[in-house]
């Protein structure tokens, strides 16, 4: 009972912050002091100070406004991201596990083609191809991430085929697209909810790397993983170029790791009894 | 408890890298090594075939070959495996005496047939030698060497000092694999190993021209530029070449570190492609005139930079002064153009348009120079002023090369040295002669002026140096009025050594970087 409790105090508290950083995303423009865009190249460089609290980037930019414009970007494509693959993979699961036989064998044989390569490597390589923007960033990495969720969708639909009310939805004469959308996908929907809300963390990280690589946002796009990326020249002069987009990194995949294994403990029905 | 548990493991983990960072920053001057010298570079060649692209720079800088002539520090030529040349009364023959006494590092001895042969062999693996020059013949007697070439050619020592025309022993092939192994060259080091992150040199124990301190000689090619200035900073090499504007500073402590600053014969410089947007004129005038080049160089670069105007630098004689630039730095004029040329914002996202199509330029940039990137971005700022949206592609150095013939970009950005030959003649024509069906083909730009070409014509016979200077000049004042490339700035270039070494120079041809002058500091 208790630990039930704490449970559901830890995740209401993580939602706080989670929403929180939302809210600096979408509030984005009227919490940052200047234009993330605008730079006054005289005043390149500079030291945090009262006027620039994280001080100017090489182009005399606010960093603390890139900071907070980059939360934007950097959630936009992570939640897009995650949307996409969550929506695909469970998708084509479902379809697997619940039609059987060759529909299941060729999908799940794509799946097993897919995860014979390196993720992140074949991510590399499909945006490299594609050319370094946004969107190429998140197709490439869409592109290796979905079949986690397809063998997770498949696996339970699998289990719950099996179930009586599945039968006899069946006898009744309900037609297959009904009975995955009425009777498998809500049941299975908790579960992978939970393990796209813990993903949320990763995905945050891979295309900060792809951006740091060069292959997700373009210059002048504030972004943490390019900002890292635009402060490695300067690590020694003006450290605190890679300090504060590190730390934004660091702080919010942290929350979003913690919000999503609190999520996962109180949607876990064992742990309800 | 249990993810507190987390949050606490999380902390530890951020204090242990912390303290990890911060151990990585002693100071680790170690005990000189007379026998070894390390080297930090940067390298673009795949091998060490001198005439493989411009892979013999390479072979030069690394002391393995050495050519007919080399510039001294004020860029004029000097005889180094000649020792004396002279040209006939019709200007068409030049005569070259090749030093006596000087061996391959195979111990075979330098002679004119040696050097024909290897002259021949340039000519007949690259394309770009046809660009110096074209003869009718070479002819060797013993240590004499004569030219004939098909029209006069002025500047014929200069041409012959360029790394494309340095010696290999050509008999050594092809039990020698040149590309792999390194050519058999005159120079104080031969190749021991090579791959492209990283060259062995060993000394050659037949050279010429003095001891050579170093026994073995490895050059570790550091392309990220401040991974160069760190490796220098912990002692992991004695010397580096080309350190960042941004990281000069680290060097200040003269106990520690000599710091050989000065002006070299690059330019920074943005192609602009003339079939693109920027074909119109009035839309080029005012892309150039937006960018304030002043801050650039002097606040953004920190004065590592000379603000950029002509195509060639102030270090040379060339004008510089006396050149005006119709498309200096002017925001309002900038404007003005774009909106004589047709360009408006109709729909307010700050990018203008025309006839449905925005104004977008692709600007092609390559990251192992470190102050591309910085210009491009500050490029790409200032255009977003008056209505351009410049998109930054960053592409692999390799790639630059085909990318410029082939014309496939808006703006391609370039360091280039305009004086290979001590002359600024061929980096003029390469970039700027009209190029018909391929036969200028570093013009991939497209851009053409015949007044121009004329310029060029009469330069190419000209042997008079105040009348070959007057016409530079005219040559660059065409270019910059017709607006047919942004040029940035005029870097200066290093070579930082530590002071447990001693003779390392940067010359502004930046062809010499591992010489026999450098030697253990005496103590």
């Amino acid at each position: 009972m208790g630990s039930l409790t704490k449970d559901k105090f830890l995740f209401w508290l993580y939602t706080f912050f989670v929403l929180l950083i939302l809210g600096f995303a979408i509030f984005a423009p009227w919490l940052a002091p200047y234009d993330p865009y605008d730079a006054v190249m005289r005043q390149s460089l500079q030291a945090p100070s009262d006027e620039h609290l994280f001080g100017t980037d090489k182009l005399g930019r606010d960093c603390l406004s890139r900071i907070i414009y980059g939360a934007r970007t950097s959630l936009m494509m992570t939640l897009s991201l995650v949307a996409v693959i969550t929506v695909v993979g469970t998708f084509i699961g479902v379809l697997a596990g619940y039609m059987g036989g060759k529909v299941d064998t060729v999908l799940m044989r794509i799946v097993d083609m897919m995860l014979a390569f390196p993720g992140i490597v074949l991510a590399i390589a499909i945006a490299g191809m594609l050319g370094g923007n946004i969107v190429n960033a998140i197709l490439a990495l869409a592109a290796v991430s979905w079949t986690k969720y397809a063998r997770l969708g498949r696996s339970l639909t699998l289990k719950l085929r099996q179930r009586d009310f599945i039968a006899a939805a069946v006898t009744s004469g309900s037609k297959p697209l009904h009975i995955l959308w009425r009777h498998i996908l809500p049941n299975i929907l908790p579960t992978i909810v939970v393990t796209a809300s813990m993903d949320i963390g990763t995905m945050i990280m891979e295309l900060a790397g792809l951006s740091f690589l060069g292959f997700g946002a373009q210059p002048p796009t504030p972004e943490w993983g390019l900002m890292l990326n635009e402060g490695r020249q300067h690590i020694q002069t003006a450290p605190w170029l890679m300090l504060y987009p590190g730390a934004a990194i660091l702080i919010v995949v942290t929350i979003f790791n913690l919000w999503g294994d609190s999520l996962r403990d109180i949607m876990d029905p064992q742990r309800a009894n | 408890m249990k993810r507190l548990g987390k949050l606490t493991l999380v902390l530890m983990i951020v204090c242990l890298a912390a303290v990890f960072i911060a151990g990585c920053g002693g100071s680790g001057k170690k005990e000189a090594d007379t026998k070894t010298l390390k080297v930090g570079v940067t390298n673009f060649a795949d091998s060490l075939e001198p005439t493989e692209n411009y892979f013999g720079w390479v072979v030069m800088r690394y002391g393995i070959g050495e050519s007919l002539a080399k510039f001294d520090e004020k860029m004029n030529v000097q005889p180094w495996l000649a020792e004396s040349w002279q040209i006939s009364a019709d200007h068409m023959t030049w005569t070259f005496k090749v030093r006596d006494g000087v061996k391959f590092s195979n111990g075979k001895p330098l002679d004119a047939a040696a050097v024909k042969a290897s002259l021949e062999r340039a000519f007949a693996k690259n394309k770009r030698a046809v660009t110096f020059f074209k003869y009718k013949e070479i002819k060797a007697e013993g240590q004499t060497l004569t030219i004939l070439t098909e029209k006069p050619e002025p500047n014929m020592p200069g041409f012959l000092a360029d790394p494309l025309f340095l010696i290999v022993d050509v008999s050594a092939e092809p039990a020698r694999n040149f590309a792999k192994e390194g050519p058999i060259g005159t120079g104080p080091y031969m190749c021991k190993t090579f791959v492209k992150d990283k060259a062995v040199m060993v000394k050659n124990p037949y050279y010429w021209d003095g001891v050579v301190p170093y026994e073995t000689v490895e050059i570790p090619s550091i392309d990220d530029p401040n991974t160069r200035a760190m490796a220098l900073q912990s002692g992991e090499v004695d010397m580096a070449v080309n350190i960042a504007a941004g990281d000069i500073g680290l060097f200040n402590d003269k106990t520690k570190f000599h710091v050989d600053r000065i002006a070299s014969l690059r330019t920074v410089l943005a192609r602009i492609n003339q079939q693109d947007v920027l074909g119109d004129p009035k839309v080029r005038a005012a892309f150039i005139s937006a960018c304030d080049r002043k801050v650039y160089n002097e606040v953004i670069l920190k004065g590592t930079f000379i603000e950029g105007k002509a195509p060639v630098p102030p270090s040379m004689d060339y004008g510089f002064d006396q050149l005006k630039d119709p498309n200096s730095y002017n925001i309002e004029r900038a404007k003005q153009l774009l909106a004589e040329a047709g360009w408006k914002d109709a729909d307010g996202d700050g990018i203008l348009e025309k006839e449905g199509k925005k104004l977008t330029v692709d600007f092609v940039v390559y990251n192992s120079r470190a102050e591309l990137p910085i210009y491009a971005e500050a490029v790409q700022s200032d255009a977003k002023k008056v209505g351009f949206d410049v998109k930054i592609k960053t592409v692999d150095y390799n790639l630059i090369d085909k990318m410029g013939i082939n014309g496939e970009y808006g703006l391609l950005i370039s360091n280039i040295t305009t004086a290979n030959t001590g002359d600024p003649e061929i980096f003029l024509n390469w970039y700027w002669k009209t190029n018909t069906n391929g036969d200028n083909p570093q013009n991939g730009s497209g851009y053409s002026n015949p007044a121009l070409d004329a310029k060029f014509a009469e330069l190419s016979t000209t042997f008079d140096r105040q009348q070959r200077r007057q016409l530079i000049i005219d040559c660059q004042q065409i270019i910059m009025n017709d607006g047919a490339a942004l040029f940035l700035g005029y870097p200066e270039t290093n070579i930082i050594s530590s002071t447990s070494i001693e003779g390392a120079q940067m010359y502004p041809s930046d062809y010499y970087w591992l010489t026999n002058k450098i030697k253990p500091a005496k103590k």
